[in-house]
């Protein structure tokens, strides 16, 4: 069977880099005798696939891997993984896929951020604002093209702010992977660029991953 | 602390996740119920240091089975080291963000000579001072141990205490002393713990030299303090402590697995090899116990492979059975095991074999010396029979690349030997073209010699850079096509020869270099040789004294204090065998060579598994 998991990482490994991450799925998997399926070849390896890279430096609430197995309930799979797992590494649920599913990489096309900004919530409005309105906002690609502009107004989604006393939080929900992937250090670019200095950014986090289509945000697990 | 580094510091450096511990397995113990607090510090980065044995021998022992507790602390990569300055950021142990000046003592791994730079580094990060004689109460007690440290006297200076041996039974006797004798002053503390075997105090001694330079004796300043300082061994690995549940780092480490130990010691008696001296006898560890290990080992790390470590694996008398095993129960989960180091011969190939059919590995194999006659020299008991039949085992079971280790600048060495190193490789690769219709690949890495104390090559000059670069130039001018060649820098092994056979006067060297700039000296990316040039100038020090002088089988050495158990005698005799290329047996099959160490510490060759391969030799 193929099982599709959804994961979180705690603050305290905001460190581990995207192969890290995998390793200690696939040391988890080792200790937890989970009935994984090898690939072939001279150098076998455990059929997992990572969703979307969880960049260095930031947690995430709901990230997700696949994983080709003998069937297996899933309640038993989770129970079995929270059991050996670093503290602060969670699976907080997982769902069987059709073996004919279509790949995490390939499915995945948005994220939401949060960014807890030091900075008085209308402040933050205002300048959430100002973003909003703007046809088009050019910002230096971090990607593999270096030295290119790239227009990132196409790839927000939405950007909301959640009061939180005095300061507030900012929700963007920005497109990723085809057709336009917006880059977390984009973001922190573009936020500066309307006066939301990165120093006054006490904390950020990735919430979640989804499949948009249309208007309807999904989860990559409620999906067929 | 924590907060600081998270927010503020390890966003801005490479790889953070070097800093910041919390892995599987982590020991962190209640700080106010432990009796003496100790920081294990590896003086290199955390890929490097996490990968070596003897640091989670230690970290398991003293946390699991002793009332002290045990905290890491690794070298910080010159760019993390920038942000601590500039930031007052003080190096810290990873369990607890504990600044180390907070620690009671602080301890050293000396795995490799230039290593001493980033020990200078890491206490004057934490805010100690350098020197053992500027350091007071309110300071922890700096200590270390590890191979480099059975020539302790270039680092007498700044170590309080140096361990010698195995730490196993020693660092708990240590620490329980300082504990039991906390009430006394730091300097009582030390002269009560010279009085535990393998511990040796350098401020209890008072060194003298002659008018040529070298050493004219050793006294201790009073009878606390032996004459001689024996080093510790633990006589049966069965019983020692093994750690069931490694830490297992997050980011890629070298030698990414789970490690077994199956012996200790090799008794090949190759006449450069210092380990083979100084971690004798011969000591291994039952299959049973290795099989019990391998289970506990990978049901708590989930390592997709498995190493038997040794000096020389497939020398241990288990191992056909325990690769076997090994293979067999765990193969089709796709964990594999690895051997660390071949045996020249086709019963090796056999085993890797055996290996491969989980996952394919490189397959090195090290004959040292090009000619028999230099083999014969060095006591590398291998034919090219040995080799070619090797290379044979290998070419036709699939392998279309193999890996060999030489050394250039052996005693004895005359351009034949350079010659009969190139005819190697050519007839290796010729018969792997037979073997293989793909080109085949032999590469060989040579490593320059470096005489090091404690072996029978410890009175031999080295040879200059000036040779060793002509050699190397000689080794390259004759080109062949997909063999491949690849030097060590002439440049460093004179400088780890300098230290291995230094005396005190070095202290005064290292620390101008260090003052300097230099650090990291073991990564080509930041030796900086020139600089440690200008430094022995600055103390009117002449580094080619301790390497390029033949030395006189009576001259005193700084390190004749340390007991190995080895008579000199018996390094004198093998020096002289190597001169006239006379090979000395294994003492397995051979019997005693008597070389000391068996009578002397009362211990004896543990072979568990019954009688070794006879073909071995």
């Amino acid at each position: 069977m193929r099982l599709r998991a959804e994961y979180e990482v705690g603050p305290n490994h905001r460190f581990l880099a995207n192969l890290e991450m995998m390793h200690v799925m696939e040391r988890a998997l080792r200790r937890a005798g989970i009935p994984y399926h090898l690939s072939e070849g001279f150098n076998p390896h455990i059929r997992i696939s990572m969703g979307t890279v969880l960049p260095v430096g930031i947690w995430g609430k709901k990230e997700y891997f696949d994983l080709e197995m003998d069937p297996m309930d899933g309640a038993e799979f989770l129970r079995r993984m929270n059991q050996v797992l670093p503290p602060g590494i969670a699976i907080t649920a997982c769902r069987s896929l059709g073996m004919g599913a279509r790949a995490l990489m390939k499915s995945i096309n948005a994220a939401e951020y949060a960014f807890q900004v030091n900075q008085r919530p209308a402040e933050v409005e205002a300048a959430v604002q100002e973003i909003i309105s703007q046809e088009e906002i050019l910002v230096p690609s971090r990607g593999k093209k270096k030295n290119v502009n790239k227009n990132l107004r196409p790839g927000l989604f939405a950007l909301n702010v959640v009061p939180q006393g005095d300061i507030a939080v900012i929700k963007a929900l920005v497109s990723v992977n085809e057709p336009l992937n917006i880059r977390f250090d984009e973001l922190l670019d573009l936020l500066a660029k309307f006066g939301i200095s990165r120093e006054s950014i006490v904390e950020f986090w990735r919430e979640g991953n989804y499949i948009k289509q249309g208007e309807q945000l999904l989860s990559p697990l409620v999906t067929p | 602390m924590k907060d600081k580094l998270f927010r503020d510091i390890l966003p801005r450096v490479a790889k953070p996740i070097r800093y910041v511990g919390g892995e599987l397995n982590v020991i962190k113990k209640d700080w106010d119920q432990c009796q003496v607090k100790m920081a294990l510090a590896f003086p290199d980065v955390y890929e490097i240091g996490m990968a070596h044995i003897g640091s989670k021998i230690l970290y398991g022992l003293v946390n699991e089975e002793s009332p002290h507790l045990l905290e890491r602390a690794f070298a910080p990569w010159p760019d993390m080291e920038q942000i601590m300055r500039e930031e007052g950021v003080e190096l810290y142990s990873l369990e607890s963000f504990t600044p180390l000046r907070r620690f009671d003592v602080i301890g050293f791994s000396l795995q490799y000579e230039l290593s001493i730079t980033n020990v200078l580094n890491m206490l004057d990060l934490a805010g100690i001072p350098l020197l053992a004689s500027q350091r007071g109460e309110e300071h922890p007690l700096i200590i270390g141990g590890g191979p480099v440290a059975f020539n302790p006297e270039p680092f007498a200076d700044f170590f309080d205490a140096l361990l010698i041996g195995e730490g196993e039974e020693l660092l708990l006797e240590f620490l329980s002393c300082l504990y039991n004798n906390r009430a006394l002053a730091r300097k009582d503390r030390l002269t009560r713990a010279a009085a535990i075997e393998g511990v040796y105090v350098p401020s209890g001694y008072q060194v003298e030299y002659k008018a040529d330079g070298s050493l004219a004796g050793m006294t201790p300043v009073s009878s606390a303090y032996p004459a001689r300082v024996r080093k510790r061994l633990v006589s049966d690995l069965d019983t020692a402590y093994y750690p069931d549940k490694p830490i297992v780092p997050y980011m890629e480490i070298v030698h990414d697995r789970a490690v077994l130990e199956v012996m200790r010691g090799c008794q090949r008696a190759c006449r450069f090899c210092h380990a083979g001296t100084v971690y004798r006898p011969v000591r291994e560890r039952s299959v049973a116990v290795l099989k019990r290990q391998a289970d506990t080992q990978l049901k708590n790390t989930g390592y997709d492979e498995i190493s038997l470590a040794s000096l020389s694996t497939l020398d241990y008398s288990g191992v056909s059975d325990l690769v076997k095993h090994l293979v067999k129960i765990y193969g089709d989960r796709g964990i594999g095991v690895s051997l660390p180091s071949l045996r020249v011969d086709a019963f090796s190939i056999d085993l890797a074999n055996e290996v491969q059919k989980v996952r394919k590995t490189t397959l090195t194999l090290a004959p040292e010396a090009g000619t028999q006659r230099l083999r014969d020299v060095i006591n590398k008991n291998v034919t090219e029979e040995d080799l070619f039949q090797a290379a044979e085992a290998a070419f036709s079971s699939g392998w279309n690349s193999i890996k060999l280790y030489f050394m250039i600048g052996l005693p004895t060495e005359t351009e034949a030997d350079l010659d009969g190193v190139l005819d190697l490789l050519a007839r290796v690769k010729a018969i792997g073209q037979r073997h293989s219709r793909r080109a085949i690949e032999v590469r060989a890495s040579l490593a320059c010699f470096v005489p090091k104390a404690h072996t029978p090559f410890q009175w031999r000059a080295q040879n200059s850079i000036a040779e060793l670069e002509a050699k190397r130039r000689y080794l390259t001018s004759r080109k062949m096509k997909n063999v491949k060649l690849s030097f060590h820098d002439s440049r460093t092994s004179m400088l780890e020869g300098v230290i291995a056979r230094g005396d005190r006067k070095l202290g005064e060297v290292i620390l101008t270099a260090w003052q300097m700039g230099c650090r990291f000296d073991g990564w080509s990316e930041y030796f900086d040789f020139d600089k440690w040039m200008e430094a022995f100038r600055k103390c009117d020090i002449d580094p080619e004294f301790y390497v390029y002088r033949q030395r006189d089988y009576l001259e005193l050495f700084p390190w004749d204090f340390i007991d190995t158990g080895v008579y000199k005698d018996y390094l004198v005799q093998e020096d002289q065998m190597a001169d006239a290329a006379i090979p000395t047996a294994d003492c397995r099959q051979a019997g005693c060579l008597d070389c000391g160490i068996c009578i002397d510490f009362g211990v004896s060759l543990d072979v568990k598994e019954g009688k070794v391969d006879a073909t071995a030799g």
